[in-house]
């Protein structure tokens, strides 16, 4: 059957209802397939969580022990105090006490400016080390003097010291018999460490 | 469409039906001639863009029996009509029913051609009809349905007359495996029942005398089933008369009783058994017809307009269909999603008792872990000069001729021996891992004779060797000689000179890599 035109215009309106028609329909299609990816991505979101609380209660006994384990490191530090904002006085107080336990002849040091080391990711709020640099000039007598020094100052607390370099030479000058001349020099570079954790309850 | 219209056509009388929601309902009726023509043109101008359906119950209905070959698509529709146009003098209102195959040396197609021998009886009124816009479904003739009537009144399959009494005479109809083969309409008078039955009986048997002359009915052969649907309430006395034989194997049905078997809907009092073929005409629309397709034309435009609505109505089931489908999954997805969310909630739960008996910290178990072990890596990468200085110690009380001038003792990273300037934690290579401690002694070896190359150099190779022998972890790193004895270097001496000169110095660093 040839179609005329004017019959072709009679055409135009069931043509417009079926592309309106087709278009619902694709669009509906569309909307419930949006649908259906968003409720799948849903799903394997969900599933994750759950595999990921179902290993995590699993591995309960194992995490109990861990973290019995880590406590006792950390009640440590606690202790020692190297969590903790810097304790610049209780430094100052330890140099002296050390100089004059140990009778040192000479004891130079500088703290540089604090500088942050690392920033841990935590929940709910990071962890972070933080260093400040000391450079320390001692006068020696032998080099046990440097061997004590370092001892004591690991104990005294506040931070945790790391030491980074340390150089003894002679001075090169003779004792005299009415005093006391040093015989080595030491200079050390040691890191002082400290944590803070802004989550502890202080 | 709900709403349909049929013209019933007879010889001296047209009706006007309106079918809706299965109900015949006379609308008007037509004196047939010119007058009557008039009328209906009057009546079609409250009918514009109705659909119209034309069914003739007249006498003068030809069928002949041809064979075509077997064709399809254009090629059989173009072999159709050159019988059709063979056949009848004016192929307006004719039609080719399709009987079947015949398979033998040539499979042909077997033809009922059909026509009415005076087609200008319809002229005026197809012309009032396209004239007034009314879309024509078609001309359909009362025997086209009698198979399915047929099927209805119980005789689907194998030879059965129907015969039936309408307004435009007695109407009887051959059939043969669901096919139309034969019809004809006689008129009849105002009879009594028995009279009437009387009638049937000889117009039966007339009919099949006729259809064994054409052989189309055997001569000898099982009785034919014959139907007939008597007047309402006059089964009885056509029971009477119509009784079976050997030639004849009657059933008579009462109008109401036929009227519920075709489930044909309601109709006005007076009507006669042409309701049924009003009605199926209507619900089950036989495929042929006699109106040319010129005369459909608006119809069969109207068809393609609601088929491309249709269409899109389909497609938009279809769509909907899927999109229902993938509801129930998106329905069950979020079920799913739900019990898993339950499930991790359930074991949080129990994570959350569980921990709360754990030792009571000052700080959440995550930031417990992430200082502890950070801590340990720092730990790791740091190291104490004590251990490196006793094993010095130990070393030198086996070389008292060893004279050391300077040691520097360092942490760093490897090969990053530098002038030993202070450098920033973060960036010594605290945290960057494969950090070695190095142990840098520098000294000279005491002895009178300082030309003594070769003493000298075994001196402080021994010594090297003995800071790194024995279970040490130390290795030495690089050794620089009082005198450099390599095929690349300087070798300088001053043998038998009386100044002293001070001893030459050597150089060896010691370094172990830190966890």
């Amino acid at each position: 059957m040839i179609v005329t035109a004017q019959e072709t215009r009679k055409l135009a309106l069931p043509a417009l209802a079926f592309a309106l028609l087709v278009g619902a329909g694709v669009a509906l299609v569309g909307y419930v397939d949006s649908k259906l990816a968003l409720a799948e991505r849903g799903l394997a979101a969900a599933k994750a969580h759950r595999v990921e609380a179902s290993e995590k209660l699993m591995r309960i006994a194992d995490e109990e022990r861990e973290v019995k384990e880590k406590l006792a490191i950390y009640h440590r530090l606690q202790q020692l105090h190297i969590i903790g904002p810097e304790q610049r006085l209780e430094w100052a107080d330890a140099m002296s006490r050390i100089k004059t336990n140990r009778e040192l002849l000479d004891l130079r040091y500088r703290i540089d400016r604090q500088t942050l080391l690392v920033s841990v990711p935590g929940k709910p709020a990071n962890v972070d080390f933080y260093a400040s640099t000391m450079k320390v000039d001692i006068a020696l007598l032998h080099e046990g003097d440097l061997l004590h020094f370092l001892d004591d100052l690991r104990n005294s607390g506040y931070a945790y010291y790391a030491v980074r370099r340390c150089k003894i030479a002679r001075t090169g000058q003779a004792s005299t018999g009415t005093s006391i001349a040093p015989r080595l020099r030491a200079s050390c570079d040691i890191d002082l460490i400290t944590i803070l954790d802004r989550a502890a309850k202080t | 469409m709900s709403v349909k219209h049929l013209l019933y056509f007879t010889a001296t009388e047209h009706y006007a039906y309106r079918w809706s929601r299965r109900a015949l309902a006379l609308e008007a009726r037509f004196a047939a001639d010119d007058a009557g023509a008039a009328g209906f043109r009057t009546y079609l101008q409250a009918k514009r863009h109705a659909l119209f359906y034309v069914v003739a119950d007249v006498a003068g209905e030809d069928f002949h029996e041809d064979q075509i070959p077997y064709l399809r698509g254009g090629d059989r529709q173009a072999v159709i009509d050159r019988r059709l146009a063979q056949r009848y003098r004016d192929t307006r209102l004719a039609a080719a029913l399709s009987l079947g195959y015949v398979t033998g040396e040539r499979r042909n197609e077997r033809l009922l051609l059909t026509s009415f021998t005076n087609t200008q009886q319809f002229t005026p009124w197809l012309d009032a009809l396209a004239e007034s816009g009314a879309k024509l479904a078609g001309v359909y003739s009362a025997p086209l349905v009698a198979p399915a009537l047929a099927a209805r009144l119980g005789a689907r399959r194998g030879r059965a007359f129907v015969i039936t009494a309408n307004r435009a005479g007695l109407r009887q109809c051959f059939v043969e495996d669901g096919k139309l083969r034969f019809a004809r309409l006689e008129r009849i008078a105002d009879m009594a029942p028995e009279d009437l039955a009387a009638f049937v009986r000889s117009e039966t048997m007339r009919l099949a005398q006729y259809l064994t002359t054409l052989r189309a009915l055997p001569r000898d052969g099982p009785p034919v089933r014959v139907l007939v649907v008597a007047p309402a309430g006059q089964k009885a006395a056509f029971e009477r008369i119509l009784v079976s034989d050997a030639r004849y194997a009657f059933r008579t049905f009462d109008l109401e009783e036929a009227v519920r078997a075709t489930k044909a809907g309601r109709a006005p009092e007076d009507s006669l058994a042409e309701r049924m073929y009003l009605d199926l005409i209507v619900r089950r629309t036989p495929k042929h017809q006699f109106a040319r397709r010129e005369d459909r034309r608006s119809y069969l435009l109207w068809q393609l307009q609601r088929g491309i609505v249709l269409a899109g109505a389909a497609a938009l089931a279809a769509c909907a269909l899927y999109a229902g489908t993938q509801w129930i999954d998106v329905l069950s997805t979020r079920g799913k999603t739900a019990s898993e969310h339950r499930k991790a909630n359930l074991a949080a739960e129990r994570y959350r008792r569980i921990t709360a008996t754990f030792p009571v910290t000052q700080t959440t178990t995550d930031n417990l872990k992430a200082t502890v072990v950070e801590f340990r890596k720092i730990a790791d990468g740091t190291a104490w000069p004590e251990p490196a200085l006793v094993r010095l110690s130990k070393v030198l009380d086996a070389f008292p001729r060893i004279e050391l001038e300077s040691l520097i003792w360092r942490v760093g990273p490897a090969g990053g021996r530098d002038a030993g300037a202070s450098r920033p934690a973060a960036a010594s290579g605290l945290l960057a891992g494969k950090e070695r401690e190095e142990l840098e002694i520098e000294g000279r070896v005491a002895t009178t004779q300082l030309s003594d190359y070769r003493t000298i150099t075994a001196e402080v190779q021994r010594f090297s060797q003995a800071l790194s022998d024995n279970g040490s972890p130390y290795r030495v790193a690089s050794m620089q000689l009082p005198f450099d004895i390599t095929s690349q270097g300087t070798l300088t001496g001053d043998i038998g000179s009386t100044v002293r000169a001070e001893a030459p110095r050597f150089t060896i660093v010691l370094s172990r890599p830190l966890k």
